[in-house]
């Protein structure tokens, strides 16, 4: 039987854990829910955007959190460009199968290119903090952990703020609910969807850059990451944030206590096994709406 | 016999001469080898044409089922089964294996069912890299040859004949379905799912099925590479760039005909193998197999064949009159850019109008 120390500190690090994939899985629920697409470069564009951090750090010594007001906006407007000039010119009928071949497709290239350019070993930032850590309640918590969380936390509150307290947030929630209606009132939903796909990206950056500060990155790191973002929110249910967030913190502390009595790799199993069990018990996940069964 | 027939029949003579000789003209072992490789390639790719061309669900997983085919036969030869026995008994396996999987995996439609088969390929990626005592894990696992006689470069023209039957097999048996009653319910669930539910279609025991075939054919494709390559290793077996390799041949050469993954596994075969030795293996090639990938999805999601077909046809052929196949979805998307009058004419030509 593990100590009470222990547990408490792995249950400490499987919130934080939990943290970057709610983040992580909100903008894919975003991508969803503007435009039912299942966005698979989603993770491979959180490590090029850990690498982004990486090189910023290596190239200028600033910290990589500097690089958040550049990366952010360009990947903002990489995300605009990516809806308006390749998945909104896919065919309606079978854009659901074909947007899943693209973002595929980008991933493997974002892939090659990061592993061409960087090579494929591993790489790692090198921070004053990096070995720095908190004692809470008998939990040694490292310092980058809890940057990492809050950068997520923060990020998701500026979602949540701006989903629904602008007026940009409402119409994206109207395109969500119902494009021809949100139409019919006068919001230029094309728009408002390259805008909702920009912001999914955006949350790639600001995870990528978080995922920089205390992990080992190398080019297919992102397989890691796509498997359990994809059960997250399979689990979650698609088109319900809240959901995927409680999935996402769900998950990601069950996945740390496995951790203790399976070791790391076996543990990853659990996320595809909650992702099966799901798909048998409850095809539309846990908290998914109505959108959930179109998926 | 009608002339398309002859010509047909011709074009299919001329192709196995050509694959039949191909050993004879390539000389070198070297391009010997590439050629097994392509029609390894064509075989997986025609399998992964059962369940993405006949019901259109696309499976990014269909490396699970060649690797599970491949370990199966590693591992059966292992227990002492002789190799041919271990190979047909590891494809019945993953045939069993499939029932469970696809049973699952088909509840679900469009994108779910294509993230269900990518974490098929990373959970088998998980269990055969950590489960090393049984897999070897990622130091390889040795598969005994079957011919131990034999010298290397009659080795791999034995095999490259057994692959080109095993080519022929997975054709046949697309061809005749394509032409029997359980393919057109298959077709009728690929353009409307629901519709055909409603009329009678037993649509899940249909997708099972095709699934479970296409599952020990892709197996059959593993289980012979194992023998004929004598090396596993679970990061190439388990790859989801292979599944979407054979994606990306099936999709360029056009799911809804025989010898589309075919002209696909030849085209982008013969590619990345020129590309491989043109730069090595840099991650260059994920990029240009990323574009590749794009390229066909943005610009011709409906194959080569169908373009240059339509082409020749716009050029030489007379304009058609007789049924032709239209997606439902193509048909219901030009509706919504064209005038009424013209789809409705189309409609009444293809068939499809009253």
């Amino acid at each position: 039987m593990p100590s009470g120390a222990l547990v408490f500190q792995t249950v400490v690090l499987g919130v934080l854990l939990g943290g970057l994939y709610a983040l992580l899985a909100a903008g894919l629920t975003l991508y969803f829910g503007v435009m039912r697409v299942v966005m698979i470069a989603h993770s491979a564009f959180l490590i090029l955007a850990a690498y982004l951090a990486w090189y910023f750090q290596l190239a200028t010594g600033l910290d990589p959190l500097l690089s958040l007001p550049i990366t952010v906006p360009v990947f903002f407007a990489v995300g605009v460009a990516m809806q308006r000039l390749l998945l909104a010119r896919l065919q309606p009928a079978t854009r659901t199968m074909m947007s899943v071949l693209l973002t595929f497709a980008i991933a493997v290239v974002i892939e090659g290119a990061l592993g061409s350019l960087f090579t494929g070993t591993q790489h790692r930032i090198q921070l004053g903090y990096s070995g720095a850590s908190l004692e809470l309640l008998g939990a040694r918590v490292a310092v980058v952990k809890l940057l990492a969380f809050a950068m997520a936390a923060a990020a998701m509150l500026a979602l949540y703020v701006v989903m629904t307290r602008s007026r940009f947030g409402q119409a994206l929630r109207a395109t969500i609910q119902h494009p021809e209606a949100a139409k019919l009132v006068g919001i230029p939903t094309d728009r408002v969807v390259g805008y909702g796909f920009g912001l999914g990206l955006a949350t790639a950056a600001i995870g990528g850059t978080a995922l920089a500060l205390d992990s080992t990155i190398y080019p297919s790191l992102h397989w890691r990451w796509i498997g359990p973002l994809m059960a997250i929110i399979v689990v979650g249910g698609l088109g319900s944030v809240v959901g995927t967030a409680i999935a996402a913190m769900a998950l990601g502390m069950v996945m740390s206590l496995l951790q203790i009595p399976l070791g790391t790799t076996w543990a990853q199993t659990g996320f595809y096994l909650a992702l099966f069990a799901t798909l048998a018990i409850r095809p539309q996940g846990f908290f998914g709406g109505r959108l959930a069964k179109r998926f | 016999m009608r002339r398309g027939a002859i010509v047909r029949l011709a074009v299919i003579a001329i192709g196995a001469g050509l694959v039949l000789s191909f050993p004879a003209a390539a000389g070198d072992p070297y391009m010997l080898t590439v050629g097994i490789t392509i029609v390894n390639y064509a075989v997986l790719a025609t399998a992964w044409n059962f369940v993405g061309g006949f019901i259109g669900y696309i499976s990014l997983g269909h490396s699970a089922l060649s690797g599970l085919g491949a370990y199966g036969t590693a591992l059966l030869i292992a227990a002492g089964l002789p190799s041919f026995v271990a190979l047909f008994a590891a494809a019945a396996l993953v045939a069993l294996l499939a029932v469970p999987i696809g049973a699952a995996a088909l509840r679900v439609r469009g994108a779910s069912f294509v993230i269900v088969s990518i974490a098929l390929v990373l959970i088998l990626l998980l269990v055969f890299q950590s489960w090393a005592s049984l897999t070897g894990g990622s130091r390889g696992l040795v598969v005994p040859r079957p011919f131990p006689g034999l010298h290397r470069a009659e080795h791999h023209l034995v095999f490259f004949f057994l692959f080109a039957a095993l080519l022929a097999g997975t054709l046949l048996a697309w061809w005749l379905i394509d032409r029997s009653r359980f393919g057109l319910g298959l077709k009728a669930i690929r353009e409307d799912e629901d519709k055909s539910q409603s009329l009678g279609i037993p649509t899940f025991a249909f997708k099972l099925i095709v699934f479970v075939v296409s599952a020990a054919f892709t197996a059959l494709g593993g289980g012979l590479y194992a023998l004929w390559f004598g090396d596993l290793d679970p990061v190439f077996q388990f790859s989801v760039l292979t599944g979407s390799t054979m994606v990306l041949m099936a999709l360029l050469g056009g799911v809804r005909h025989l010898f589309g993954p075919l002209l696909g596994a030849v085209v982008v075969g013969a590619a990345l193998e020129s590309f491989k030795l043109a730069y090595g293996d840099t991650p260059l090639h994920l990029v240009a197999t990323g574009l590749l990938l794009g390229g066909v999805v943005m610009f011709m999601p409906e194959g080569v064949i169908p373009a240059l077909s339509s082409l020749w046809r716009r050029r030489f052929g007379p304009q058609e009159a007789s049924i032709r196949e239209v997606t439902a979805a193509a048909l219901l998307d030009r509706a919504r850019h064209e005038p009424a009058e013209r789809v409705v004419q189309e409609a009444d030509r293809t068939g499809g109008g009253r």
